[in-house]
């Protein structure tokens, strides 16, 4: 069965002066779930290729012009609260402390105990490292601090998919080492998709188990890439000979479509 | 490093410093002058204002009008905030029409013509202090609300989070720290306009004190409501800097 189907996507904005400008056209991406485990896939283009637009329709915050979303074979037009979105900013609230920020998430009809429910969010604050600090505020914090939150919060909602919009692309290294780590063991735990938008390969390669190749004016996916899952999200692969292998690989189809694409190597 | 310094000088400094010069000058040297009053003669006519003057009474019913119209107006514009979050909404247009004609006629004309239509109402200063207050945050939360963070409006829409409680616990949320940075000027222009109502109005506020004194040519009265008007801003802007770290401390 399919998690994720997009039909033929498309999308167009009206510039000022009333030209059209088509950001995504004709976007088709299956993830299916055969092997009944939790997939990251990473939506791999340049800077400004419509990566944004295109995770927006996933999550029915905007509407596509053409085509269709699926989740599970069902088609949906506005948000369900399955598919949370992380953007790239930092999106956890800061009027409000870890705790809340996270219980911000849970569905409001949820039938689970006032107990249950404390075990639960006792259990994602553990899960992204933010025991301690559940009545910490975000907004002086880091952006691994509040992209935890982020998290935990989407976690809450117990999506199908979790969006993620470059969140990364600020951090530290250090920061994104302990991330990855984490979203590894989200992933494995909960059995759910991550769809990560990225502009960095290494990202892509080190934690995906499919890569999409998007290039610009307009937004179109040209190739998949299907990483070996055995070799995806272990530690070192960029010294590994298959990250390389990989790497090039992506490069020259790149090249191949056209599409002058230097992308960021460390992690 | 100079900078720093500069800035770190409490501005209390300065008011105790041109304090102890109007004693000195105004006491000891100009006891006789027609600029500012000699300081025991204002402390002196602080009884007068209190009898001749009516001092509670139009104190109170000036700081109620100021400060309950902020109030009031916080608390409709909380209210009807989804009224105004649609820009491209009728009530929209109103806003954006009012914003226009705010740019070109001071509100204090509005006042004339409240004076004019109900010369003998009780309320018609509250009512002005409250429509001047409300219009001010609704412009004021439209042009914000264009340029919010609109990560946070992305994020909660994909949990499945209702319109209804995004624009209350996260859109109205989100805007406090600038709401708040915009009461810190709308109660220095509410106190303007409210004092200049009753100076006009002539029946009671501090205003009307202000233009009792003017009449009598009364200077030490009139220093008196100076300072106590001054003195109640201060507090003022005292609690809204309290209010705002209490409840908008995130910005």
């Amino acid at each position: 069965m399919s998690i994720l189907k997009l039909e033929n996507i498309s999308k167009h904005y009206l510039k000022a002066a009333g030209a059209k400008q088509n950001v995504l056209e004709n976007i088709n991406i299956l993830i299916d779930d055969t092997d009944g485990k939790g997939k990251f896939i990473s939506i791999l283009a340049p800077f400004a290729s419509g990566k944004s637009t295109l995770l927006k329709i996933i999550s029915a915050i905007e509407k596509p012009d053409g085509g269709k979303v699926y989740l599970k074979n069902n088609v949906y037009d506005k948000p369900i609260g399955k598919i949370a979105l992380i953007p790239e900013r930092p999106s956890s609230f800061p009027w409000l402390n870890v705790k809340e920020n996270i219980a911000f998430g849970r569905r409001p009809n949820s039938s689970s105990s006032l107990g249950d429910q404390e075990v639960f969010y006792k259990e994602l604050i553990d899960m992204v490292g933010l025991s301690g600090y559940e009545g910490h505020f975000p907004h002086n914090e880091s952006l691994g601090f509040r992209f935890r939150i982020s998290l935990a919060r989407a976690l809450a909602a117990k999506p199908e998919i979790i969006l993620l919009d470059e969140p990364f692309k600020r951090m530290n290294s250090e920061t994104k080492d302990e991330i990855y780590e984490m979203i590894r063991k989200v992933i494995k735990k909960y059995n759910l998709t991550i769809i990560l938008a990225t502009t960095n390969i290494t990202e892509a390669v080190y934690l995906s188990n499919k890569i999409y190749l998007m290039k610009k004016n307009p937004g179109h996916i040209f190739e998949e890439i299907n990483i070996d899952a055995e070799t995806a999200i272990i530690k070192g692969l960029d010294r590994h000979d298959r990250f390389l292998s990989l790497k090039n690989e992506i490069e020259k189809s790149f090249r191949s479509a056209g599409e002058n694409f230097h992308t960021e190597v460390h992690i | 490093m100079i900078e720093l310094q500069i800035r770190r000088r409490p501005s209390a400094i300065y008011v105790v410093t041109y304090f102890i010069l109007w004693i000195v000058l105004f006491e000891f040297v100009l006891p006789v002058n027609n600029v500012l009053p000699k300081p025991s003669i204002v402390i002196q006519s602080f009884g007068a204002l209190w009898d001749e003057y009516h001092l509670a009474v139009n104190y109170l019913n000036t700081t109620a009008s100021v400060y309950l119209s902020i109030l009031f107006a916080y608390l409709l514009l909380h209210f009807l905030s989804h009224f105004f979050d649609n820009r491209k909404s009728v009530v929209s247009d109103f806003i954006h029409s009012l914003n226009w004609f705010s740019k070109f006629l001071p509100g204090i004309l509005i006042g004339f013509l409240l004076i004019y239509w109900f010369h003998d109402s009780l309320y018609i200063e509250f009512v002005f202090a409250l429509l001047t207050s409300f219009f001010s945050f609704v412009i004021f939360f439209q042009k914000r609300r264009a340029h919010l963070c609109h990560e946070y409006v992305d994020a909660a829409r994909s949990l499945g989070i209702s319109e209804i409680s995004i624009r209350r616990k996260v859109i109205w949320k989100s805007l406090q720290p600038e709401i708040f940075n915009h009461i810190f000027v709308l109660h220095l222009y509410i106190w303007s306009l409210v004092i200049a109502f009753e100076f006009i109005y002539g029946k009671f506020g501090i205003g009307n004190i202000f233009r009792l004194a003017l009449q009598y040519r009364d200077l030490s009265a009139m220093f008196s409501a100076f300072l106590i008007v001054g003195i109640t801003i201060f507090a003022g802007r005292g609690v809204i800097i309290f209010l705002k770290k209490k409840f908008a401390f995130w910005e």
